[in-house]
Order: C-alpha cells, then structure tokens, then sequence
C-alpha cells in the first residue's frame, strides 16, 4: 500500500457517468486506423514528387506530424501540471504521465525518422545544429521527467515534484520550434507555421500534410485514452482500501 | 525508382512500426 493516497478511489472516476467509455475508444480506434491509411496513401502515392528532393522528400509526411504531435503531447504534459498544482485533482497526474510517455515516443520517431531523411539530403545521419540539439535535448529531458517519477512511491509528493518539472520543461517547446530562425541551422525553416506568411508548400503537399497531422492528432487521442486508462485502473488497484 | 527508396522504406516501417508496438504494449498493460 503506497502512503499518502489520493482522497479516495472516486476522484478517479470519469466525471460523465453513463458515456460508453469503451465504445467512443473503439470508435476512436477505428477512426485513427482509417485517417492513418488516408494519409499513408496520400504520402506515398497521391503527393507529387518534389522538384529537388525528389521521392525522398515523402519522409516529411512522418516526421513533420511527429515532431508536431510531441510539441502537442509536451503542452498538454504542461495544462495537466497546472491541473494538478491547482486543483490537486489525480485524474491530471495521470493525464500528465500519459501524456508525456507518448511524447517521448513521438520525440524518439521525430528524431529517427529526421535522421533517415537527413542521410540522403544532407549527406549524414546527425549533425550538431540547433534544432537537432534542442530536439535531443527535449528528448532527454523528457526521459528525466518520466525517472523523476520513479523515485518516490509518495503519490502526492511524486505528483507536484513531476507537475513542477512537468510546467517548466514545456519551455523548451517554443525553443526547439524558434531554433532555426535565432541561430543558422542546416536544417529547414519553418514551413506551415511561420510568422507573415502562408505555408511555402505546394497545395496538394500541404493537404497532404495536414491529413497526416490529423490522422496522427487522432492515434495520439487514441494512444492517450487507452494510457490513461491503465495509469487510473492501476491507481484504483493500489490506493481501493482492502 | 527512386534510388532513396530505402530509407523512405525505412523511416514509414520504423515510425508505424514503433506506433504499432506500442499500441501492442498498452493491450499487454491491460488497455
């Protein structure tokens, strides 16, 4: 039995009783597999072909949606904190934890799936330049932030310290997405989210994208609710009194 | 053909690949 249990099981308990749950998740599911395949198909077979890069330009339809989404999961790690520090309610904690694992991975695959692109463009795997560093260094802090929770079996102790450290690392967020403009960097600048303009990208290549991004929005909604899940029936294990 | 196809190959099978073994782990956490 952990100390300093949450005040009871029920503030862990969907606030909308009678919602099919499980139904609006398989839903979700089935929505993000379709949008997923959606957007496989557009990248690989519907985009044009770029005039430069050629084919290989096709991996910004993977890594673009997931450096976005880990931008998405890291501020959502952020309003969870603040849920917590404000209302000390468990249901954010759990968001935050959730939201952060999920983070990490879309981190990790932006990182990756950057790497195979810059092989063949830029002519290496890796390079030290702004927006690489600042990526690996989100990715690494982020990592910290997940151990950081494994060292207290003190639920409230262990949730503010996280929620803490979970509402400053979100400054990194607009650090990592700024890097390429406050320092010359290899890699591109910013293409749909950038300031006085509209998107520098051929329409059909920035519907593509945009399908990619939602179809990635939504198996991170997917991803989020079944996470949740565990972390609140794991919860309800270890803190239901025997 | 392209001849970077490898590594377009590579980056779709490691990002979905990555997605679908998580998605697995979670079912395997009791999701």
């Amino acid at each position: 039995m952990a100390k300093n249990p949450p005040s009871g099981a029920s503030v862990l308990q969907p606030r909308f009783p009678g919602v099919p749950w499980v139904r609006i998740r398989g839903w979700l599911g089935i929505l993000a597999a379709a949008a997923a395949l959606l957007a496989t198909w557009m990248a690989l077979v519907w985009a044009p072909t770029d005039a430069v890069q050629g084919d290989v330009y096709r991996i910004m339809y993977v890594h673009v949606p997931s450096a976005w989404l880990a931008y998405l999961a890291f501020v959502v790690v952020f309003l969870a904190s603040i849920g917590w520090l404000w209302s000390r309610r468990p249901i954010f904690d759990a968001i935050a934890v959730s939201s952060a694992e999920i983070g990490v991975l879309f981190t990790g695959l932006a990182l990756v799936a950057g790497s195979i692109w810059a092989k063949p463009t830029w002519g290496v795997w890796w390079t030290w330049e702004p927006r690489l560093i600042t990526t690996a260094v989100m990715f690494v802090m982020y990592i910290g932030y997940l151990l950081l929770r494994g060292l207290s079996t003190d639920f409230e102790r262990r949730a503010t310290r996280a929620a803490i450290l979970g509402a400053v690392l979100v400054l990194d967020v607009p650090i990592v997405h700024l890097s390429v403009l406050w320092a010359n960097s290899l890699h591109q600048l910013p293409t749909v989210l950038r300031a006085g303009g509209s998107p520098a990208l051929d329409a059909s290549m920035l519907l593509t994208l945009l399908v990619s991004v939602a179809a990635f929005t939504l198996i991170y909604a997917y991803l989020m609710a079944a996470r949740v899940a565990i972390e609140v029936a794991r919860r309800e294990r270890l803190w239901t009194p025997t | 053909m392209d001849t970077n196809v490898a590594f377009i190959v590579a980056a779709y099978v490691i990002v979905w690949g990555a997605l679908l073994a998580y998605l697995w782990s979670l079912r395997a956490r009791g999701a």
